[in-house]
């Protein structure tokens, strides 16, 4: 085996320390990504999507919002603006939020920013939705 | 006695206005403690994103990026942030007083304001400054999406070339009893020297145009959010502190006012008793 690696997650308002994990799937800006033990040295964007940690047999997934990857050798730091733990997703709110960014992309199409802010929040809830309902 | 009446009534008003300021006391001081959890778990996250850019600008070409391209400053932009409540000593007079001077010295014709919080929006609203943008009602339920629309808003305005220089005048939190107000440059983009040395060869995916560009937005959101998180701390340490003096000078009213109270009940009785004496006196003659 590769050996381990120390995983944290971090946003703005919470650090998830995950200790030393095998591996992880981070959503890259050109699509998915692998990271493990020994990596070289980078930083990477991340799209909206989804963070699969492996710990031995155990997995954990988490539903991310943009931010970046930076792998040192010391570990890998994911800093994303917002991260929830699979179970953690308010999946009501998330409902709602999807909702709303729908039914303000229907009525307006007018206002550019409007339109691109819709878009993202519709795109946020969809990335939480599909997340919570995967098994 | 009338006057011993009026004085009962005042200690029963000041004790309950010390009972008051004692509760605000405790309120400002729970809503502190949240504030400084708050801004303990946005450091490092700020910390990280403000190392790996300030590693990564002086190789990057700024006139590529919008945000990082400095513009002659013809029209300025000003974020005051202020509370949306009273009560909480000099904390927004001072704020205030300094933007003004500081808007003064830029020409108020060529400022525009962005107001966070109800105060400040109320105090240059009033006197006729250019306010395009205001926010307020939110302090409660303070979140990081508020720090995102908030950065996103302006700079969208940025970028229109509404304006072409951002600064944010805020209450920084020092400690419980002292608020630090400071002034920041928030577009277009320059960096203290103060961030942690990030001196790793790293790789760049997709590239380092690209990351640049992800990043400069996230450090916008999470600088809006500290901003945030200072003013909110320090607004509740200023509360804290004023309605603990408040309380204090209140007991030391209510003391002097026993005082009073009891001299002129004691002066009523000596009356009293002299106008026994003097009148059993003139009945023995």
């Amino acid at each position: 085996m590769a050996g381990q690696f120390h995983l944290e997650i971090i946003t703005p308002t919470k650090v998830y320390d995950e200790g030393e994990v095998d591996y992880v799937r981070a959503p890259g800006a050109d699509g998915a990504f692998g990271i493990l033990a020994g990596h070289t040295e980078s930083i990477m964007a991340l799209a909206i999507g989804e963070i699969k940690v492996v710990k031995g047999s155990v997995e954990k997934t988490y539903a991310s919002a943009k931010g970046f990857a930076e792998i040192t050798k010391n570990g890998v730091q994911l800093l994303v603006e917002s991260a929830e733990p699979k179970g953690g997703i308010d999946l009501n709110r998330a409902q709602k939020a999807y909702d709303r960014a729908k039914e303000h992309l229907n009525r307006k199409k007018d206002e550019m920013e409007d339109e691109l802010r819709a878009l993202r929040a519709l795109e946020r809830s969809m990335n939480r939705l599909k997340v919570a309902e995967k098994k | 006695m009338a006057n011993l009446k009026v004085i009962r009534k005042r200690i029963g008003t000041i004790e309950s206005i010390k009972q008051v300021t004692r509760a605000m006391k405790l309120v400002a001081a729970a809503k502190l403690r949240r504030a400084q959890i708050n801004m303990e778990q946005a450091r490092p996250y700020a910390g990280r994103i403000h190392g790996v850019l300030n590693h990564l600008l002086p190789d990057i070409d700024r006139t590529t990026h919008d945000l990082l391209t400095m513009r002659p400053a013809r029209q300025k932009a000003f974020i005051i942030i202020t509370s949306d409540r009273g009560l909480c000593g000099s904390f927004n007079t001072n704020i205030l007083r300094q933007a003004e001077s500081i808007i003064m010295a830029a020409g108020k014709e060529n400022s525009k304001l962005i107001c966070i919080g109800r105060k400040g929006y109320e105090y240059f609203g009033k006197r006729g400054y250019d306010v395009v943008d205001h926010y307020a009602d939110f302090w409660n339920e303070l979140n990081f999406s508020h720090a995102t629309q908030m950065a996103r808003a302006v700079t969208s305005r940025y970028l229109s070339g509404e304006f072409d220089d951002v600064r944010v005048i805020f209450n920084e939190f020092k400690n419980v009893a002292q608020q630090k107000i400071a002034e920041y440059h928030y577009l277009p983009l320059v960096l203290e020297d103060d961030a942690e040395v990030v001196d790793t060869d790293y790789l760049f995916e997709p590239s380092k145009d690209e990351v640049v560009k992800s990043l400069v937005p996230r450090h916008l959101n999470i600088q809006m959010w500290r901003f945030l998180l200072e003013s909110n701390a320090a607004e509740q340490a200023a509360r804290m502190t004023s309605m603990e003096a408040a309380t204090n000078n209140a007991g030391d009213l209510i003391d002097r006012l026993r005082l009073e109270y009891n001299k002129a009940r004691q002066a009523a009785i000596t009356t009293e008793i002299l106008e026994v004496v003097s009148g059993a006196e003139a009945l023995v003659e």
